[in-house]
């Protein structure tokens, strides 16, 4: 229940200020290693602001809500409000220019999945790309690999509460308790709407679900013309708690702002935002030559050496996955480190050698 | 040491000698073969203490000598030879022995225990005398006079083995005989009566023991016999009874295992009768068990913080006309367990929590 859940208490925040401050940091954490490189130096023009970073945040937010509506078989409304939901969350504590959003958005995406336990096979997933099969396999790849990274920035709180089942007590309730609205019914098309409108906004991390759901509900009486105020006041016994009440009208009144506040950043400004981003991406500033095959297992002293052959598909991915098992945990990260395993295999095309060094 | 030791002393000898004989060193004077060459030769000893070897058979060895012509041979010589031999020279009954020339009888041969035959004669000698001087301590007044016929009975023994004043020595033994008849005849019977008493003692240990083994058997076999008809008797119970299976296998492992604790505790008591003789008391302590005051623990339903209005319960959701409005349950989904309050009550639940709470 959300009560008892991790996402009341540690990811839901007091204002959008410290979400603000979440995000700076954020930035200032990846110019200050940035910088350490010696490539750049802090605060250079090529590196992103953080109002940039969220503009980047929205577009790809908006494209992860325009690729589940696609999605075959269809998604339910709660996988895509989870998958939001880790986007969100991710990007509060880490930078665009480290992680690349196109990426992490599909990781999220496919953890949603999981989690919520709407079965996908990552073949069936990636069908839903419109990419060549090449690119699919190498979009996998990548999911793969961010997986783990993603569960931990996530700092392994995987479960989402979602306010549409809120949604649908309070019309429950409504239609038991309510006798005043005939119809609750024809509260529902606006309510979803405003909650498809709202998981654009921070609302998840500054309100509880159920306080969206009522939101929802309040909001779309009142634009049918109904003043549902009663219904807190008499239903919800808050007549005698005046606190109570005056609170949730105030986190009402602000979700609204934050919608009517809210503005998809213009495609040119997005077309430029995702040049730069593109730029500090190829500047490859934290990537060394020890690049880890797969992200988020560094704590371990997992080291990883760079794969020779990129193109072939599935045969090398499973040749590597198998090759580094081989160093798991024997060896420590140093430069000097050579490996000098070779192994040779019969492949379609002819024999291929591989050898590691 | 006396001649009551004698039987068993007989036994003790043959396997002393037995260790002692040493395979190569000894060979029959006459035909100089070996022990090495014929292993189950065995020397043959006469009265003169030379020995010749036969080649032995079980029965012989266990032979004993004759007593009463010995005193005769005892004059004539001594002989020593193997039985091959011993047979060639007396083919006739008698003959001579090939080292000392003294006129010897076949039967007189017997196995030698001893390595070194003198020894083996002494033995012989000592044995008859003490057949004759056969009083104890208690027969004395005074352990002086019990010495004094001790060391007569040395010198005797010594004389007529280094053939010293043989007839002189042969008239005093007569002498003897003669005066103290009863007493002898007397001691021979306590003699007996002892060896004899001696014997049932070991009888009756050795039966002992046999009983207890009997015994022990006979329980091994009545236990074994109770467990095959305990498990047939489970078996059985399996095919006819309609009692559950875990319930009759319960009640014959309760069975089995007081048959075993039955079969253990009478072999438990049996110890402490036998220990020395002192009973010891098994101390059992009959002090009560002192009872435990603790508080009764009473239930307190859980209360837990949702942060928001109260959700009405599971079973008031009919009555408060929640139902109507959640999807109703088909009868698949029923069995199964699922009612439509349950998804009716999630919902709300969801909806009341965290409606009232604000970070901060």
């Amino acid at each position: 229940m959300y009560h008892s859940s991790t996402q009341r208490k540690r990811w839901t925040f007091c204002n959008g200020q410290q979400l603000e401050r979440c995000r700076e940091e954020a930035n200032r954490n990846f110019h200050s290693k940035a910088a350490a490189t010696g490539k750049v130096q802090q605060n250079d023009f090529r590196l992103l602001k953080p109002h940039e970073e969220l503009a980047i945040c929205k577009h790809y937010e908006k494209r992860l809500l325009d690729f589940c509506s696609v999605f075959k078989p269809a998604m339910p409304r709660s996988v895509v409000g989870t998958a939001s939901m880790y986007f969100k969350r991710f990007y509060l504590n880490n930078s665009v220019m480290e992680y690349h959003p196109r990426i992490i958005m599909l990781t999220c995406v496919f953890l949603a999945c999981k989690v919520d336990e709407f079965n996908v096979s990552s073949a069936q997933f990636v069908g839903n790309l419109r990419e060549s099969p090449a690119g699919q396999e190498k979009a996998l790849e990548q999911i793969l690999e961010y997986e783990l990274l993603l569960i931990q920035q996530l700092n392994f709180h995987l479960i989402v509460h979602n306010p549409y089942r809120p949604f649908e007590g309070f019309l429950i309730d409504l239609k038991t308790r309510y006798p005043v609205l005939e119809n609750p019914e024809v509260l529902r098309k606006t309510a979803d709407d405003f909650l498809s409108r709202v998981a654009l906004t921070d609302a998840y991390l500054l309100f509880s679900p159920s306080q969206i759901a009522l939101a929802a509900i309040l909001s779309s009486g009142s634009r049918a013309g109904i003043n549902m105020e009663s219904y807190l006041s008499e239903s919800l016994k808050l007549k005698e708690d005046r606190t109570t009440l005056a609170k949730l009208l105030d986190g009402m009144k602000c979700m609204s702002n934050l919608i009517r506040k809210y503005e998809l950043p213009k495609s040119e400004e997005v077309v430029a935002l995702k040049q730069k981003l593109e730029k500090c991406h190829s500047l490859d500033l934290l990537l060394s030559t020890n690049s880890k095959k797969r992200k988020g297992y560094e704590d371990d002293e997992y080291v990883a050496k760079k794969p020779k052959v990129d193109e072939v598909g599935k045969p090398i991915v499973l040749f590597f996955f198998f090759h580094s098992n081989c160093h798991d945990k024997s060896n420590t990260a140093t430069e000097t480190n050579f490996c000098t395993h070779s192994y040779s295999f019969l492949c379609c095309s002819g024999r291929i050698h591989i050898s590691c060094t | 040491m006396e001649a009551g030791g004698g039987e068993a002393g007989g036994r003790q000898r043959e396997a002393i000698a037995a260790m002692a004989m040493d395979m190569d060193d000894l060979g029959c004077p006459r035909c100089k073969t070996t022990k090495y060459r014929n292993p189950s030769l065995k020397l043959m000893v006469n009265v003169c203490g030379h020995t010749l070897f036969e080649v032995v058979s079980v029965q012989s060895e266990n032979s004993k000598v004759t007593t009463g012509r010995s005193s005769k041979n005892l004059k004539r010589g001594r002989g020593k030879e193997c039985e091959s031999c011993v047979e060639l020279l007396f083919v006739r009954g008698a003959g001579n022995c090939h080292e000392c020339d003294t006129l010897l009888r076949k039967s007189n041969f017997r196995v030698q225990l001893f390595e070194d035959p003198a020894i083996d004669k002494e033995v012989e000698i000592r044995k008859k005398v003490l057949k004759i001087y056969n009083k104890r301590e208690d027969d004395f007044p005074s352990l002086n006079e019990y010495n004094d016929f001790l060391e007569e009975i040395e010198e005797i023994v010594y004389n007529l083995t280094n053939n010293v004043d043989l007839e002189n020595t042969k008239r005093k033994m007569e002498l003897y005989q003669k005066d103290n008849k009863e007493v002898i005849q007397k001691n021979k019977i306590k003699l007996t009566r002892e060896q004899e008493e001696l014997e049932e003692a070991l009888e009756i240990e050795r039966q002992e023991s046999e009983r207890r083994r009997l015994l022990i058997q006979k329980e091994e076999q009545i236990q074994q016999i109770l467990k095959r008809k305990n498990k047939q008797a489970l078996l059985d119970d399996l095919e006819k009874s309609s009692l559950p299976a875990s319930l009759l296998l319960a009640q014959h492992k309760d069975r089995s295992t007081q048959l075993e604790m039955q079969v253990e505790k009478p072999s438990q008591v049996r110890p402490v009768t036998f220990s020395t003789g002192i009973k010891m008391g098994q101390a059992i302590s009959l002090a009560p068990v002192p009872k435990l005051e603790e508080a009764l623990y009473t239930y307190q339903p859980l209360q837990v913080e949702t942060y928001g209005p109260q959700v009405p319960e599971l079973g008031m959701l009919g009555r408060l006309g929640y139902l109507t409005h959640v999807r109703a349950a088909s009868p698949q989904d029923v069995a199964g367990g699922y009612t439509s309050s349950l998804a009716c009550s999630r919902a709300l639940q969801d909806a009341f929590s965290g409606l009232f709470w604000h970070p901060n």
